[in-house]
């Protein structure tokens, strides 16, 4: 009576929801509900958003001496890790403040006081490496959809955002990300970093200097007040090293790099 | 999936009323918490026990409808709980998402509307008794 009534209805029940299930994922709805390029779209929409606030706050450096040698750092990373150069859109900002930060869209902004916080062309790399590494691994997005929420985000991409946008705007260039994502942008840089033959111990030695100096309360060195403890991390930086008797090759010449440190302390 | 069967004794109009309400309680508890399956189970749960002393037609449908509900719960968490991955963490959507959340969407359906018919036939006096879970509740649910 129980195989009968219960136990063999209860089984086609399964089977049935099991077998719709199988059938229904045979279908496209991916591209039936169009949901790349709505995901694109809006990105675009937001990565632009936070840009055209951001430049209208602080002020974008464009000259030659101070974009190229960054570029030059950027463009190695992307070609020797297969990403798209096109994709990350290089911004240099003129502030004192220790700091770089990834906006939706591969939008990277850097500060010329990070430039200036920098001893080589490696310690930057590390840096950049890093966010674009939040870039690559999507947690620009995976952010803001988690702070700020999935409905508050499409209302900014439409323009609706009034002041939520521009508080959201800070959270992407004062806060760090939870320490998993952290963690794999770290670990991400050094992979690029090899990959690229640049020497991935500087960017360790930069997390553990800059921590040593870093005070409470202390704005200039956001970047690393930002992302807690960079004693660890420069450690699992270091561990995570694996060609360590690889022939590293500088990025832009030594007489380069003297000439960007100089303009970017001319800045100021 | 209802099928109206007479019931051992006819019940009273206090009782129709009440038994009603336990499908009334799982319809309107599944209406507010989709977002959250938890909140119709735990809704139905708390009519299911404030009734355990009712009278047997009240309770027999008291716990067909709680062992309805306790089937979606299933369905509706692993629906819930993948998307939150999908927002929170490295998942992604895919087709096998989609189908997963239309066919939960069919059942809660079916589920809804069977629903409202045993709100309706009880609250007449009539007895529903539906598959798998009527029989199941005859073996819970002693008079």
């Amino acid at each position: 009576m129980i195989m009968k009534k219960i136990i063999l209805p209860a089984l086609f029940f399964i089977a049935l929801f099991f077998g719709a299930w199988y059938a229904l994922s045979k279908v496209d709805w991916i591209r039936i509900f169009r949901i790349e390029k709505i995901a694109a779209s809006t990105e675009q929409k937001l990565g632009d958003y936070y840009w055209d606030y951001f430049s209208k706050i602080q002020h974008e450096n464009k000259s030659t001496k101070i974009y190229a040698p960054v570029d030059s750092i950027v463009t190695r990373l992307c070609e020797a890790n297969n990403i798209d150069r096109k994709t990350i859109k290089l911004h240099i900002v003129e502030t004192e403040e220790i700091n770089a930060f990834a906006l939706p869209n591969g939008h990277l902004v850097v500060f010329t006081g990070l430039i200036k916080g920098c001893e080589s062309d490696a310690e930057l790399a590390g840096v950049l490496g890093h966010e674009m590494a939040h870039i690559q691994k999507g947690h620009v997005m995976k952010k803001l959809i988690k702070e700020v929420g999935l409905s508050a985000l499409m209302s900014i991409a439409s323009g609706k955002g009034g002041k939520a946008a521009s508080e959201t705007a800070k959270l992407l260039s004062s806060a760090a990300y939870d320490r998993k994502l952290e963690k794999e942008a770290d670990l991400t840089s050094v992979e690029y970093m090899e990959n690229a033959h640049i020497n991935p111990e500087p960017f360790a030695d930069f997390l553990f200097r800059l921590s040593k100096e870093t005070k409470p309360g202390d704005n200039y060195l956001a970047w690393i007040s930002t992302h807690p403890d960079s004693e660890e991390r420069s450690k699992y930086i270091l561990a995570a090293i694996t060609n360590k008797s690889e022939k590293y090759t500088d990025i832009v010449s030594a007489a380069t790099w003297q000439q960007l440190q100089d303009a970017v302390k001319e800045l100021q | 999936m209802n099928t109206a069967k007479t019931f051992a004794y006819v019940p009273g109009e206090h009782e129709a009323e009440k038994a009603s309400n336990s499908y009334l309680m799982s319809m309107v508890a599944l209406i507010a918490g989709l977002h959250l399956p938890i909140v119709n189970l735990v809704a139905t749960l708390i009519f299911y026990l404030s009734n355990r002393k009712a009278t047997y037609f009240v309770r027999w449908h008291c716990t067909q409808a709680l062992l309805s509900q306790l089937s979606m719960l299933f369905v509706n968490s692993t629906g819930f709980w993948w998307t939150i991955r999908i927002i929170f963490t490295d998942e992604k959507v895919s087709n096998r998402y989609f189908a997963y959340i239309l066919v939960a969407l069919i059942f809660d359906i079916i589920e809804f509307i069977a629903t409202i018919y045993a709100a309706i036939e009880t609250r007449k006096g009539k007895h529903v008794s539906w598959i798998i879970f009527g029989p199941l509740t005859n073996i819970i649910c002693r008079p």
